[in-house]
């Protein structure tokens, strides 16, 4: 017996998805796949592995440490297991489906495979689903796709879902005017990425009073978009750096235009989890669920010649989508003993029952069924409910 | 009876604990008189504040409970905070209590004729072998731990190994141990912590909770 259990271990970030979860996960995908697809999304299907110099080059490169390799004995080549799909879309966008017009809308959803996993989310394998939108970088094309997903989400019966904008060029753009050091600035960056007050007034001496208040001003600046997005507008900002404010509230705009009621935070200055993302960026969130449901923001893909196309897409983590999700009901099903005169298992089929057969005589036929998790009972053309 | 959504504070035991409460009461949160009875066995706590309890454990166990979501808001020291590296707390909020310092410390007699700079792996005792890995690793030097969860100024001396990494308030430990301070990697005070997820989906009363915290303060 501990042999047997034994032989069940599954590594770390690992688990077997069993019934009728697989089945209720694989629906609720397709469902999404399918709403997007209203919006014009088409699918596409990547391979799960790719060489290693192209999966984990352009967008890639950020998620190299994430990223398993293992040797093709084939090509004697190193090959990369993806860990994220959006990396695999820029590169079809951009050299296959070059020719399409744009904007060019895709959709995805596959497994994808992590070397690690974080403490909050500790899976090493699981499924994505996504949308990109390539060759625009426009507020409408960050509302489409944001609306879109709480839309999805919704849709799927996800309460109280809340999307949380950010600029994770904010923050570089702002440094870059005060002329920092290479040093200072990385310092900046984690004391942000913390939200580590203490941090930022450590080095208060290196960046004089004004542009340590500005920068802890960023750092608490985490809230409804509203009263953010005010408190922004009051700190002095030279060109780039407003810029960059500007495009958030232009998105902002945009997405009230088409989903007012959304609820929407701000966090001036979250950049982890953004490393490819060049532009607004944003998380969804449900209240009451741990972690993010899912991510995305605006990147550049980089065509082999070298021309860039600004695009925006997104990814929603479906482990998590479907921890928000109530348990899947248990669905009615009947069952069909032996030794019938007909056999009319099939018109109840066709009719969307599911129907067990039964494989050899027993004496309890309705005891059988409850055995056999059925509900229903088939006698004859006859179908009842079992008590 | 409290509400299913309650936001969770979660508060050190021990040490910290005194200089936190009065930054608690400054911020308008009173708790249920249990809470102050040394021989309760309730470890969750109502307050004044409808949908808000205080949760009381071990100062290592607030970054977990915060970092997991299963309490909303806590009071950490940063060396746990260093120590677990949590990507989901934010500090926005340094209370200025529980000062001391995280330092390196050895034996008198070793210092003399010891170059660090020769050093290419070293066995340290400590409460906090994560953040001392990460310490060492920075200057190239491979640091092997040895977890200890309290007594650390014994080590040295029985021979456990010969260094330790711990905190340090007045050094008198350390002194009655025949141990000297090395160097010290950085100064500790706690901090207020938010859960991230908490942050982004309660943002009015997380941040309600970080004004009257602020006002505590002074």
């Amino acid at each position: 017996m501990t042999e047997n259990q034994a032989t069940a271990l599954l590594p770390p970030g690992t688990s077997d998805v069993l019934p009728p979860d697989a089945a209720f996960e694989a629906a609720q995908l397709e469902r999404i796949i399918k709403h997007f697809s209203t919006f014009g999304y088409e699918r596409i299907n990547p391979p799960l592995f790719e060489f290693e110099e192209t999966l984990l080059s352009g967008l890639g490169k950020a998620i190299s440490q994430d990223t398993f390799r293992l040797m093709d004995p084939l090509s004697q080549r190193m090959l990369a297991l993806r860990s994220d799909m959006t990396p695999q879309l820029a590169r079809i966008a951009t050299s296959r489906l070059a020719n399409q017009p744009r904007p060019l809308r895709l959709s995805y959803a596959g497994q994808v495979i992590r070397v690690r996993g974080s403490h909050a989310r500790p899976e090493r394998q699981f499924a994505q689903v996504g949308v990109e939108l390539i060759g625009a970088d426009l507020p409408n094309a960050d509302a489409e796709v944001i609306s879109m997903a709480v839309d999805g989400l919704t849709k799927l019966g996800i309460k109280e879902v809340s999307v949380d904008l950010t600029i994770p060029t904010l923050v570089p753009a702002y440094c870059a005017s005060l002329n920092l050091n290479k040093d200072t600035t990385s310092l900046i960056r984690d004391a942000l990425n913390k939200k580590d007050v203490a941090g930022i007034v450590s080095l208060s001496g290196r960046l004089g009073p004004e542009a340590a208040k500005t920068l802890s001003i960023m750092l608490n600046a985490v809230g409804p978009a509203n009263s953010i997005m005010a408190t922004l507008s009051n700190l002095q900002l030279d060109h780039v750096p407003d810029i960059e404010r500007e495009s958030l509230s232009a998105v902002i705009e945009a997405i009230r235009f088409v989903a007012p009621n959304l609820s929407l935070t701000v966090d001036a200055s979250e950049n982890r989890g953004f490393e490819y993302h060049s532009g607004v960026s944003y998380s969804f969130f449900a209240k009451n669920v741990r972690g993010e449901l899912g991510r995305g923001g605006r990147y550049q893909t980089r065509a082999p010649n070298g021309s860039e196309e600004p695009s925006t897409g997104l990814t929603l983590f479906m482990d998590t989508v479907i921890k928000a999700l109530p348990r899947p009901e248990i669905e009615p099903q009947a069952f069909h003993p032996v030794g019938q005169k007909t056999n009319d298992a099939n018109k109840f089929r066709d009719q969307g029952w599911r129907v067990i057969n039964g494989l050899s005589e027993v004496k309890d036929i309705e005891a059988e069924a409850r055995r056999m998790k059925c509900t229903h009972l088939i006698r004859g053309s006859k179908i009842y409910k079992i008590d | 009876m409290r509400a299913r959504d309650s936001l969770v504070l979660a508060l050190p035991k021990g040490r910290i604990l005194k200089e936190v409460m009065p930054i608690v009461k400054g911020a308008g949160i009173e708790p249920e008189p249990a809470f102050y009875d040394p021989l309760a066995r309730q470890l969750r706590f109502s307050t004044n504040t409808v949908g808000l309890d205080i949760i009381r454990v071990r100062s290592f166990d607030v970054a977990t409970f915060v970092a997991f979501g299963a309490a909303h808001i806590g009071v950490a020291g940063n060396d746990v905070l260093m120590e677990f590296n949590y990507p989901d707390i934010y500090t926005p909020l340094d209370l200025d209590v529980g000062h001391c310092r995280l330092s390196v410390a050895g034996p008198r007699e070793m210092i003399d004729t010891d170059d660090p700079a020769a050093w290419s792996s070293i066995r340290i005792a400590t409460k906090y072998p994560g953040l001392t890995k990460r310490h060492f690793a920075l200057r190239g030097v491979q640091a092997e731990c040895i977890k200890l969860n309290g007594a650390i100024e014994l080590a040295p001396n029985l021979g456990l190994c010969r260094r330790i990494v711990d905190l340090v308030s007045t050094g008198s430990t350390l002194e009655a141990n025949g141990l000297i301070e090395i160097e010290k990697i950085c100064d500790i005070t706690s901090r207020l912590t938010i859960n991230r997820t908490a942050w982004k989906t309660r943002p009015t009363e997380i941040n309600g909770y970080l004004r009257d915290f602020r006002g505590g303060l002074k």
